[in-house]
């Protein structure tokens, strides 16, 4: 196990050299003047001269890529054409908010989607399986910004039961910084109007954003079910006396689980690389918004920055879940 | 029992999200906005909108505009002040106002001094404001005491233009004990200041959470005794997103709505819209260099003949737009109100022929993607220029570009024709006049090709002239002789729509973006 762990820990830095090198070339390939976009129309060719010399865009394609090779190797990921700041300062300000949000619509869209599927697959080709396989299909087609403006309107404007945008009401001030995570810094500070705001706040954007996936994990999960119920030991289980929900958690759900896995993992790595509409509809500070600020910049930098991030977190929760498949089931093992 | 403590954590939640503190809405005001702009918010370095908008309120300048009256400027932190001819240079001297930082030091004339050698040793995005406009360098402005300072300007910059740009973002003062103090490997303290602030505006800085807010509080020490404790400005870039916040009572102001938007609020008695001005004109630039199809004036002026302006904007910038044609926008000294073009066909049509070019000719326009002035898509704009040019004989072919795309080809005299706009950095009408007259200044009209040496001596003495009437004389000649052969289209001047909740009062805007904060109350 540890043997294949490292192993394919090492397969991590292939892929993030290879996303580096796509990244890298492809971005100059783009049209369009990064120096231009970052000083404005305005700009004389001094100023522009300067800004491409300061960022080492005046040097060789191939010196560029070396030199951003070297920088990575010392953990630095370069400096933020648009913020000036350092790529890794600005994603240490913008990952929590993307984090906790992920995070969050992960659990609701685990704890809607598994459950429908589940109730789907006992009950096949009848009402609640009608119902569901409906609803999952609305889930699933529903656009997000649409689902986004329609709950703001609704549930925020005209029935103001749950808050708006942003992370926090505008008139609360959030705690100092520790974490990045308001509701564990509101926790820290013992500031529980500011925790139960924060709170308050993620409900609507995590659920807009885990609507989507709870629809594809009830679709999954619904799949999975009946082709398990439908085994012979399932069969055996029932003749043996076991009770239904013994049958159902014990035997045919833990063995249904490993595509579900596979599903969970990768709609973890997709909302972690940023959900840009549902941040950008809720004013959102995460990482997809500072990627979609950084592309429409031409800020090359910080978009290699946020795909390199992207790429470990993929490649990782990808060995996280080849490992959980030995943990569900033990029939699998890695040398 | 467990479905109760559920029951029980939930509504404690809604109890706590709902039970934000009521007595603060009424002293704070909360202004939605796209500020993705935002980069810094140290006077010194920053060029970007919003940050002129926070800046304006956290620095005083020496002198001011107030209101929406960009043509008269007003005291601020200098009481009086002066231009004297000195032979070979311009003085231009301040005397400070007696009054106190946020920190509590006194405004001296050491910290003017400091603030501008600093914006110039900086080399920021504003910088060229004061190296390139005014002509000044590190050692230009010297202290004559404590309260009494003065800045030499070369003969070759224009001391109405440098009185000008003092207000944008980098005339604000800075406190300079204060600056020095948090001065780290020779950054004169700027990235201290990117996050805090050390001026005597109305509001200091609190906080900026990037991509969320800016707070900002009342200056206990301002003399100028703001009416509300707390700004915030909220970070929203969708504009449903805002009106939305804007509806429920989120926001206070909505600086982003569409065109649609504004006008349903227009009609509910809830809301009011506030038009402000704008100093940026949409154009059409035509390349005018030699072998080229725009270089004779006759087919330039056809072009104008034939663009149905009226159009534009009434129908689609929905009347908030200005119609103007001439190069200095409305509300700047030297604007010049003419409107001789109107449509003609018959005219337009008899240009080209005697230009040579009797059936017309087949051209590329630059159009860029996204949404032109006064929120009217470009593709929209630039079908309607092609229907209208092609009553004449014009093909326009539409080639939609991304900016960063559109601007290189424009800036290396490669296009035929753009649609763009343009706006000046400080409210002087040499901010469009050297630009789009003077070949040498290597902008707009050297762009599109356009050396015309007359056009660049008229800018040029316009610009150093103190005489106010002889600089009228000079601007009026300028902007007719422009109206007549130059290389540009002048579509219109957009307005900007502002949606405010009718508990706002005081909100004015001027055409540079300035609000005064400290002017608003809430009822």
């Amino acid at each position: 196990m540890l043997n294949y762990t490292i192993r394919r820990l090492f397969f991590v830095l292939f892929v993030v050299w290879g996303v580096s090198v796509a990244t890298f070339f492809l971005s100059q390939v783009v049209p369009g003047d990064p120096a231009l976009v970052a000083l404005g129309d305005k700009a004389t060719d001094e100023m522009i001269a300067n800004f491409r010399v300061k960022n080492g865009l005046d040097k060789p394609v191939v010196a560029q890529y070396f030199s951003y090779v070297g920088r990575l190797l010392q953990g630095d990921l370069g400096t933020s054409l648009r913020t000036g700041r350092p790529i890794i300062d600005d994603l240490r300000d913008f990952f929590p908010g993307t984090l906790e949000l992920s995070i969050t619509a992960l659990l609701i869209a685990a704890l809607i989607g598994i459950p429908a599927g589940i109730l789907a697959a006992l009950n096949q080709n009848r009402p609640p399986d009608f119902i569901i396989r409906f609803l999952a299909l609305i889930g699933g087609a529903t656009p997000i910004y649409w689902l986004a403006i329609l709950l703001l309107e609704f549930l925020h404007n005209k029935l103001r039961i749950l808050p708006g945008p942003g992370r926090l009401d505008a008139y609360l001030i959030a705690p100092t910084r520790v974490t990045g995570f308001v509701g564990i810094d509101a926790l820290l500070a013992r500031d529980w109007q500011v925790f139960g705001d924060s709170l308050a706040h993620l409900i609507l954007p995590a659920f807009v954003l885990g609507a989507f996936s709870s629809a594809l994990l009830a679709r999954m999960t619904r799949a999975s079910m009946l082709e398990t119920l439908s085994q012979d030991f399932i069969r055996t289980a029932r003749s043996k006396g076991v009770s239904q929900s013994q049958v159902v958690i014990k035997h045919a759900l833990r063995n249904a689980f490993l595509p579900v896995l596979t599903v969970l993992g990768g709609v973890l790595g997709g909302l972690l690389s940023g959900a840009v509409l549902t941040e950008t509809i809720f004013s959102w500070p995460g990482v997809g918004r500072y990627t979609t600020d950084a592309a429409i910049s031409l800020d090359f930098p910080a978009v290699m920055g946020v795909t390199l991030l992207a790429g470990m977190a993929y490649s990782i929760i990808n060995l996280v879940t080849d490992l959980l498949y030995a943990l569900f089931d033990p029939r699998i093992t890695y040398a | 029992m467990r479905k109760r403590i559920g029951a029980a954590v939930l509504v404690g939640i809604g109890l706590l999200a709902v039970g934000v503190a009521q007595n603060s809405r009424s002293s704070t005001l909360v202004y939605g906005l796209d500020s993705s702009d935002l980069i810094t918010l140290d006077p010194g370095l920053s060029y970007e909108f919003s940050s002129g908008l926070i800046l304006d309120n956290v620095y005083e300048t020496l002198v001011k505009f107030d209101g929406e009256d960009l043509s008269t400027l007003k005291p601020s932190i200098a009481t009086k002040w002066s231009t004297k001819d000195a032979g070979d240079a311009w003085k231009v001297t301040f005397n400070l106002r007696n009054e106190k930082f946020a920190s509590g030091n006194s405004v001296t004339a050491d910290d003017v001094i400091y603030t501008f050698d600093r914006a110039i040793a900086l080399k920021g995005n504003g910088s060229f404001l004061f190296t390139d406009v005014a002509n000044m360098k590190v050692g230009s402005t010297k202290a004559i005491n404590k309260n009494t300072v003065e800045v030499t300007l070369p003969k070759t910059a224009s001391p109405a233009a440098f009185l000008n740009l003092l207000t944008f973002n980098i005339g604000g003062i800075v406190d300079s004990v204060v600056v020095k103090s948090h001065v780290v490997n020779n950054d004169y303290g700027s990235a201290w200041l990117k996050t805090n602030s050390a001026g005597s505006g109305p509001y200091v800085l609190n906080r900026w959470d990037q991509s969320q807010q800016v707070v900002l509080d009342a200056n206990k020490n301002s003399r100028l005794l703001p009416r509300l404790s707390r700004i915030i400005l909220r970070e929203m870039k969708e504009a449903n997103t805002q009106k939305i916040a804007l509806e429920s009572g989120e926001i206070d102001i909505a600086g982003d709505l569409t065109p649609d938007m504004v006008k349903a609020k227009a009609t509910d008695s809830k809301f009011v819209v506030y038009k402000a001005d704008s100093l940026r004109l949409q154009y059409l630039g035509m390349n005018s260099g030699a072998g080229s199809l725009f270089e004779d004036a006759r087919v330039r002026q056809a072009v104008r003949w034939a663009v149905d302006q009226d159009s534009i904007v009434n129908s689609l910038a929905g009347g908030y737009a200005r119609k103007v044609q001439t190069i200095i926008p409305a509300g700047l000294f030297g604007f010049n109100a003419a409107t001789p073009y109107s449509v003609n066909v018959e005219k337009a049509k008899a240009l080209l022929t005697a230009a040579g070019k009797p059936n017309g000719f087949e051209f590329e326009m630059l159009v860029p993607q996204g949404s032109c002035e006064a929120g009217v898509p470009c593709s929209d704009l630039a079908a309607k220029i092609q229907s209208d040019l092609a009553k004449i004989g014009l093909k326009a072919n539409i080639k939609q570009i991304v900016q960063s795309e559109l601007y290189p080809i424009y800036r290396a005299q490669k296009a035929q024709m753009v649609l763009v706009s343009w706006s000046p950095d400080f409210p002087d009408p040499d901010g469009n006049a050297t630009p789009m007259s003077d070949f040498g200044a290597k902008s707009l009209a050297w762009r599109n090709v356009w050396n015309n040496p007359t056009a660049s001596k008229l800018a040029q003495q316009a610009a150093l002239e103190t005489n106010s009437t002889k600089r009228a004389a000079l601007y009026k000649q300028l902007t007719e002789l422009q109206l007549d052969e130059g290389p540009f289209a002048i579509l219109y001047q957009p307005k900007v729509p502002i949606t405010l909740s009718t508990s706002v009062q005081g909100y004015k805007r001027n055409a540079q973006g300035q609000v005064r904060f400290e002017k608003i109350s809430k009822k």
